[in-house]
């Protein structure tokens, strides 16, 4: 099987749900002495920018987006321990997490999905989530991008807390914040000093790359 | 006309002097009752209290309408899951009781006295009886496809239905069950109509197919038979952002359809263009003033948005040859957290009695 071949086949099992041939074709790819970092552009990465695009264009919808993330982590979960260290120093970290008060997280895990897809390098804090610990994470990883989400009305404010936090500490200027969640709006984004609002995680990733 | 006649009469298509209004208030209205604070965990908890709340809310405002929302985890409660109740926050699942797919096989039915779907039915009577003839009552309770997304977690539920749909199915049955148990006992209460929260019937996550098989051609179907046979009217509450109108108003033949307008995203459907896409001819259409704006807006701000939907609502009726068929609401709950201001609550019910009248 050619290189190119087995980056295809990793493709199309992110793109068609296929959890066990992400699996195969990745520890495939190890064993033909492949590039985990090629590899995972050309193979995973390839797959969810279509499966991204066609959940845009509504041709596919959640239950096989969320499939599809699972066949990317599969693939990735082999993959990425091979990277040798330092071949991410230059990629962007970026945090992504649903703020206190609130644990509904599908949007929060799309971006995850997307923005791992997207080649930064993610760390997902989880749901309910304080703004300290958030803060804390950000200024201790030097990262670089804040993606916030919520559902609910209420815990917006902690979206605002979590600003203010960084504001607080200093670090606001050295990163990126990006905001997402059905109640929010840019007019919020710009009221509590993030960057960006966004409604899909395509275009959010779009906009974090431009 | 009272707010009860114009209730009525918009819902039948009849004249009206003025659109009715209702922003969604709820949880909110605990901060009425006398001898406060009272927490949202005893608001939701002392169907006395909820059901005097609501009468408050009519007292102070004089709401057409009263719809009896708790929160979206009544149901999910009952069949097991943990439910997390803040002082000022809305109650949210934070333990989902089916954790496996094996798990859907075991989910029992729960008696439908007891628990939270106990405790609003109480308060459904309590509060249908203190306002008969005062406010047009509707309860309101998640339908079988949001109960059990809320029993499982969303992102697990629809991962199931990608991988594993059969013991979905098995769930739907229970659920579908439980939710017709649950409105036939609600019809008795005094309730006029029954609003069920249908959430999923969305394009940015559920299409046709999927929507269809899950929940819109079998489940929600024995639902809304199950509203009609206990003699009360049929509405739907769907804040998505792109739902899936044709089904839900139309297939369905609801009477009345509660919905959310969101600006920034393309697809989603401003009330006027649902008007203009001739929804509104059998179905009173209710929407959309953003909620954020009862926590961040003023009385100002209230009454320009309220114009401003008022004059596209009139316009778009005109166009659509109706006499009343709308009601200006939030197109969602009022945000039920101490930071809401009723001075925008009073600019809407201001606002659609001066730019709402015909």
């Amino acid at each position: 099987m050619s290189k190119e071949e087995i980056y295809q086949a990793l493709s199309d099992a992110v793109i068609k749900c296929k959890i066990p041939l992400s699996k195969e074709y990745a520890q495939k790819a190890l064993d033909e002495g492949l590039d985990p970092v090629e590899a995972i552009n050309e193979g995973l990465v390839k797959g969810m920018g279509v499966v991204g695009d066609k959940f845009a264009a509504h041709e596919i919808y959640l239950p096989q987006v969320l499939v599809s993330a699972k066949a990317l982590y599969a693939g990735l979960d082999i993959l990425l321990p091979a990277i040798p260290t330092g071949a991410l120093d230059n990629a962007k970290k970026a945090v992504t997490v649903v703020v206190k008060g609130d644990v509904h997280d599908i949007g929060k895990n799309i971006v995850r999905t997307m923005l791992t897809a997207g080649g930064f390098v993610v760390n997902d804090l989880g749901k309910d989530v304080e703004p300290q610990v958030i803060v804390d994470t950000m200024r201790n990883d030097n990262v670089d991008i804040l993606c916030m989400s919520t559902l609910m009305t209420p815990t917006m404010d902690s979206m605002k807390s979590t600003m203010d936090l960084l504001r607080e500490t200093g670090y606001r200027g050295n990163c990126t914040v990006t905001i997402g969640g059905p109640p929010t709006s840019p007019q919020f984004a710009e009221q509590i000093g993030a960057d960006h609002r966004d409604n899909n995680a395509q275009d959010c990733v779009n906009w974090l790359k431009a | 006309m009272t707010p009860y006649e114009r209730a009525v009469a918009t819902l039948q298509n009849e004249p009206v002097d003025e659109l009715p209004a209702y922003p969604l208030v709820c949880g909110l209205q605990r901060r009425l009752l006398p001898n406060q604070p009272v927490t949202y965990r005893t608001w939701a908890t002392d169907a006395k209290l909820c059901a005097q709340s609501f009468v408050e809310g009519f007292n102070q405002y004089k709401f057409p309408y009263s719809v009896l929302l708790e929160d979206l985890s009544v149901t999910a409660h009952d069949f097991g899951s943990n439910v997390r109740m803040d002082a000022e926050n809305t109650p949210f699942v934070d333990d989902h009781a089916i954790k496996s797919i094996e798990d859907y096989e075991k989910l029992e039915m729960p008696d439908i006295h007891k628990g939270r779907t106990g405790h609003l039915i109480e308060m459904n009577r309590l509060a249908a009886t203190a306002l008969k003839g005062k406010s047009f009552m509707i309860s309101f309770l998640e339908g079988p496809l949001l109960t059990l997304s809320q029993s499982r977690g969303a992102e697990e539920l629809f991962m199931d239905m990608f991988e594993d749909p059969a013991p979905i199915h098995k769930a739907m049955e229970v659920t579908t069950q439980f939710c017709c148990d649950a409105v036939t006992a609600i019809g008795e209460t005094g309730v006029e109509a029954m609003c069920w929260d249908y959430l999923w019937g969305n394009y940015a996550v559920l299409g046709d197919a999927e929507y269809g098989e899950f929940e819109g051609d079998k489940y929600a179907k024995r639902t809304n038979e199950a509203t009609r046979k206990a003699g009360i009217g049929l509405a739907v509450h769907n804040c998505s952002d792109i739902p899936h109108l044709k089904t839900q108003i139309k297939d369905f033949g609801v009477d009345a359809y509660s919905m959310a307008y969101y600006p920034q995203v393309p697809e989603s459907p401003t009330m006027a263009k649902v008007i203009e896409d001739g929804y509104a001819e059998k179905c009173t259409i209710m929407g959309t003033i953003d909620p954020q704006l009862f926590m961040r807006g003023d009385y100002q701000s209230g009454v320009e948005v309220t114009k401003e939907l008022c004059q596209e609502v009139k316009t778009a009726m005109c166009k659509a040859g109706l006499k009343s068929h709308t009601c200006i609401a939030s197109g969602c709950e009022v945000p039920p957290d101490l930071e809401t201001k009723w001075e925008v609550v009073q600019a809407v019910m201001d606002a659609t009695h001066q730019y709402g009248a015909f």
